[in-house]
């Protein structure tokens, strides 16, 4: 059957969509004039043809085909050769406009052609009593070979003057074709195009369908949502502000982002099945950084939602009962308050504090919503790279606001100031620097001096409802690694007053540590990964309620207890150091980190959650944390090392973050994390970045402190350093070197 | 004030091909030297305008009506710059392979080079090996740019270089890819120079290679 018929209106906002031409354009006005012109000249060259005919597929080697069908209706469209010569002649006169112009009109033209036929389709099926099981198109779901079989079946060659080269390409080059698999479900015409299965990406045209994901376990809750198809459900929930579990950033390595599939149909990935047992996997489990819905589903979180985080805001483990701030007694506009912040990668916490007496009036703690881009510094700088700077900064400048307007009871409090303090890309993030330099070597920051600016300034539109505008300041960094919130630690630590060199280290993903006193300070940081942070451990979980934070393992019985003692779910930062020193002091496991035979294999079995999963801890973890225990060690030897000075000189060993908060000293120092010698100096800190945001607000000096501490400051980098790398040989394994 | 030049490659940069011919023109009657109206008239303005589409601040219409006014500026200036001897910076043969119709890739990197100031020797669609070599060998070129869009040519690219490498030519061009089932590791597996995913980086990827091998 041929049809050369066809009632075609090229769409002009289709055409100006595919050569990306917006309204917005200086060039608009002449785009569209140029369109208009060439119309009639693009109409006058096209030879639209459509070719269609049944066959039998059993002879085609269509896969995907299966048993269900056996028949297609084979489907030739093309606009002819004229249109496509007279493009190459405007490139080749230097009309390059014209060109591009005449080829997305001519796209649009086929487009149409292909369109048009449905109802054709739809009507012959009918004839023959049968429905459209699926469309099938090369290259995406058949082989360019079966546009050598469709041209015969419907006599292309000889009814419309279609070739074909020895690469299958169809001559005229604006053809396509079309396969429709039949089955005997009549009045079922799956017939259209389907984008979201589409190769070309870059399409102009790309419209994927929506889909809608009910998620049951939000907080108690169900939420609706909705997304495109092509999106992972974990991109839906987080542009949703629902936060999984994802230490890898979503790259299908950590396994955290489960979740279970109630309705609908989800097909498991390559690493579902790493991650999920058959059994667990036909129970609807997935990970949902590679989840695709292929419809509406409902999922539910409970498996996987990471609750509430346990952000540390105190410090010296001193044990803070904060007190709401009356703000009745309060004379509004006294401005006797001020706010420390620290904006970590992950965590956000804010403090209140009365700057007569120094007293916190009140804590603010939340998750850092940039997350949504990534789990870590690297894949927020990607981000950033990637056209998200100004989200990146607009979901920092929120999160702020949403802290200040918690504190102050709404912009009731009069404000002094504000004082943050914050990593290197943190700072960029928030300023909305361009992060293009900060992921490459040499790693060149944009700004690291400290940042004087006020809070209208700073968060823009989002704090244009506060009555009164208040200073901020943000502490000024070392280097890219060695950010404003270390330089913050070592001020609340009063390193630029002491005599007898001293140590802080903050462990994180990134172990920033520094060695030094009032008159030099090396600092550095060393890539420990995420094992401190739960991170590629099998069973590993964030400081969240329910993760083991404590083991004691005794003939052969493990006592867990766990963050607010509930269920299992997993095991933190701290669980895994716990872990590693009662399996080495039990003999479970050998100085080089080699579990017993009766272990190697399947694991140490720790206890079971909730929804029946075996929490244990395995080989591959222990390799884990030998990675980042070296790491943070061999950092710390090398900065000694080239400070020339031995554990002897050492006046205080200060550890802070989260984790080394919770962290058991003599464990730590059991697993050879941190050296022996200084074990009685070794002192957890907490939260030392807020502490040093907190001091900044009641010391007038504190400027100077803190540029007196950024002047003795020095990077070492590690990266190439010859003793770094011996050092971490050795501190791989448990025994003392 | 600015500049006859510098206006040129404002102009330039918005499309305004009439006032950059008359510029050129102006230019030219000026006693300004050819070879400055092409580089720091002309193009450096695509240079500028190239950059900008890569970093997304312009779009395709944008780069085409400057290619445009570049062109027509040229027609002027192309008399001239044969008078002085003016030499390209480099030149190129570019084509799609045998068995590939696809063309408007192509021609965009085309334009684009001609926009870095290379001369161009386009061989159009449907290119065989033999004919890629024989005219980069005929004019002495310094580029060989091909082009595939379909999986069942690509392998034609390692024709090219294959009979290049048999007839001890390899190392006298510098081979170039591009098309959408093409990449980098694709690029070093049949032993191209480079890859490049978009056409004005194509352009900048070929002036360097061009001239570091003058080196």
């Amino acid at each position: 059957m041929i049809i050369k018929e066809f009632d075609i209106k090229i769409c002009k906002e289709n055409v100006l969509k595919l050569i990306d031409c917006h309204k917005d354009s200086p060039i608009y006005e002449e785009v569209t004039e140029e369109y208009e012109e060439m119309l009639p000249a693009v109409y006058e060259k096209m030879e639209p043809v459509a070719l269609l005919a049944f066959e039998s597929v059993e002879e085609f080697q269509i896969e995907g085909a299966g048993n269900e069908s056996k028949e297609a209706l084979f489907c030739i469209t093309s606009i002819g050769g004229r249109i496509s010569q007279w493009i190459t002649e405007l490139f080749t006169a230097g009309d390059y406009l014209g060109g591009m112009l005449a080829d997305a009109m001519a796209d649009d033209y086929l487009f149409q052609v292909d369109h048009l036929l449905s109802e054709v389709v739809i009507r012959l099926c009918r004839e023959k009593k049968r429905g459209v099981m699926r469309r099938l198109e090369a290259p995406q779901d058949i082989s360019m070979e079966v546009q050598k079989k469709a041209l015969e079946v419907t006599d292309g060659e000889n009814l419309a003057g279609i070739r074909i080269k020895e690469s299958y390409m169809y001559d005229p080059v604006k053809t396509t074709c079309q396969v429709y698999l039949l089955d005997d479900q009549i009045e079922r015409f799956h017939i259209k195009h389907d984008c979201s299965q589409c190769p070309n990406l870059s399409c102009k045209l790309r419209d994927i369908p929506e889909v809608t994901v009910k998620a049951a376990g939000v907080q108690g809750g169900i939420i609706e949502i909705t997304g495109r198809k092509d999106q992972t459900l974990m991109e839906m929930l987080t542009e949703h502000g629902i936060f999984l579990s994802a230490v890898c950033a979503g790259r299908g390595t950590c396994g955290k982002c489960r979740i279970q599939v109630l309705e609908g149909e989800i097909e498991p990935s390559k690493e579902d099945k790493r991650f999920f047992s058959t059994s667990e996997i036909s129970q609807g489990f997935r990970l949902a950084c590679r989840a695709y819905a292929k419809g509406d589903v409902v999922i539910t979180l409970d498996c996987a939602q990471e609750k509430e985080f346990a952000v540390l805001t105190d410090f010296g483990g001193r044990s803070k009962d904060s007190a709401v701030p009356d703000t009745k007694s309060i004379e509004k506009g006294n401005h006797t308050y001020g706010i420390a912040v620290d904006i970590g990668t992950t965590t956000i916490a804010m403090q209140l504090i009365y700057l007569a007496d120094a007293q916190v009036v009140e804590t603010f703690t939340a998750m850092n919503r940039q997350r949504a881009y990534g789990a870590d510094v690297i894949s927020r700088i990607d981000a950033s790279n990637n056209g998200k700077r100004e989200a990146l900064k607009e979901s920092i400048q929120k999160d702020l606001m949403t802290g200040i307007s918690k504190l102050t009871a709404h912009g009731k409090l009069g404000i002094e100031r504000m004082i943050i303090g914050a990593n290197t890309t943190m700072v960029h993030l928030l300023m909305g620097y361009s992060c293009e330099t900060l992921g490459v070597f040499p790693f060149t920051p944009v700004n690291l001096e400290i940042i004087k600016t006020t809070v209208k300034e700073l968060l823009g539109t989002y704090a244009q409802d506060l009555e009164e505008d208040f200073e901020v300041c943000i502490y000024p960094g070392i280097s890219t690694y060695v950010g404003g919130d270390i330089t913050a630690g070592l001020y609340a630590l009063d390193f630029e007053k002491r005599e007898k060199p001293s140590v802080l280290i903050d462990l994180g993903t990134n172990g920033e540590m520094a060695v030094g006193n009032q008159d030099r300070i090396y600092v550095t940081s060393t890539a420990a990964g995420p094992a401190f942070e739960g991170g590629n451990i099998t069973c590993g979980t964030g400081s969240i309620p329910g993760a083991v934070c404590k083991a004691v393992i005794e003939e052969g019985k493990a006592e867990l207890k766990t963050i607010l003692d509930q269920p299992v779910s997993g095991i933190c930062g701290t669980g895994v150091v716990e872990i590693a020193y009662e399996l080495l002091k039990e003999e479970l496991m050998d100085e080089t980190g080699l579990l017993e035979e009766d272990y190697f294999e399947d694991g140490y079995r720790l206890a079971m959650d909730a929804s029946g999963r075996e929490i244990g801890f395995y080989q591959k973890d222990i390799r884990e944390l030998q990675l980042a225990k070296s790491a943070v060690r061999s950092g710390l030897e090398t900065l000694i090392l080239r400070y020339g000075i031995t554990y002897e000189d050492i006046g205080a060993v200060y550890i802070a973050g989260g984790f080394g908060h919770q962290l058991d000293i003599r464990k730590a120092v059991g697993i050879g994390l941190l050296p022996k010698e200084c074990e009685g100096k070794i002192q957890a800190v907490g939260n030392s970045c807020l502490k040093g945001a907190v001091a900044g607000l009641m010391n007038e000096d504190a400027e100077e402190a803190i540029e007196s501490i950024r002047s003795v400051s020095q990077e070492i980098r590690l990266s190439n350093d010859k003793d770094f790398n011996e050092f971490y040989m050795d501190y791989m394994f448990f025994e003392e070197v | 004030m600015m500049s006859i030049i510098q206006e040129m490659s404002e102009f330039l940069q918005k499309g305004r091909a009439k006032n950059v011919k008359a510029l050129v023109q102006q230019a030219l009657d000026e006693g300004i030297d050819p070879k400055e109206i092409l580089n720091e008239g002309l193009l450096s303005g695509m240079m500028i305008i190239g950059a900008k589409f890569k970093n997304n601040e312009v779009f395709v219409p944008e780069v085409l009506v400057a290619a445009r006014a570049m062109n027509t500026g040229l027609s002027v200036l192309e008399p001239k710059l044969v008078e002085i001897g003016n030499e390209p910076v480099g030149k190129a043969v570019i084509g799609t392979v045998q068995g590939d119709l696809h063309d408007i890739g192509k021609n965009l990197v085309v334009m684009m080079l001609k926009g870095a100031g290379f001369e161009i020797y386009d061989l159009g669609v449907d290119v065989q090996p033999t004919a890629f070599i024989d005219k980069a060998e005929e004019i002495g070129a310094d580029l060989i740019c091909m082009s595939a869009l379909l999986t069942t040519t690509m392998p034609r690219m390692q024709d090219c270089i294959d009979q290049l490498n048999e007839k001890g030519l390899r190392g006298k061009y510098i081979v170039m890819i591009g098309g959408a089932p093409v990449n980098d590791s694709f690029a070093q597996q049949i032993g191209a120079d480079y890859y490049t995913p978009d056409a004005a980086t194509a352009a900048e990827v070929a002036k360097q290679a061009v001239l570091s091998k003058e080196k």
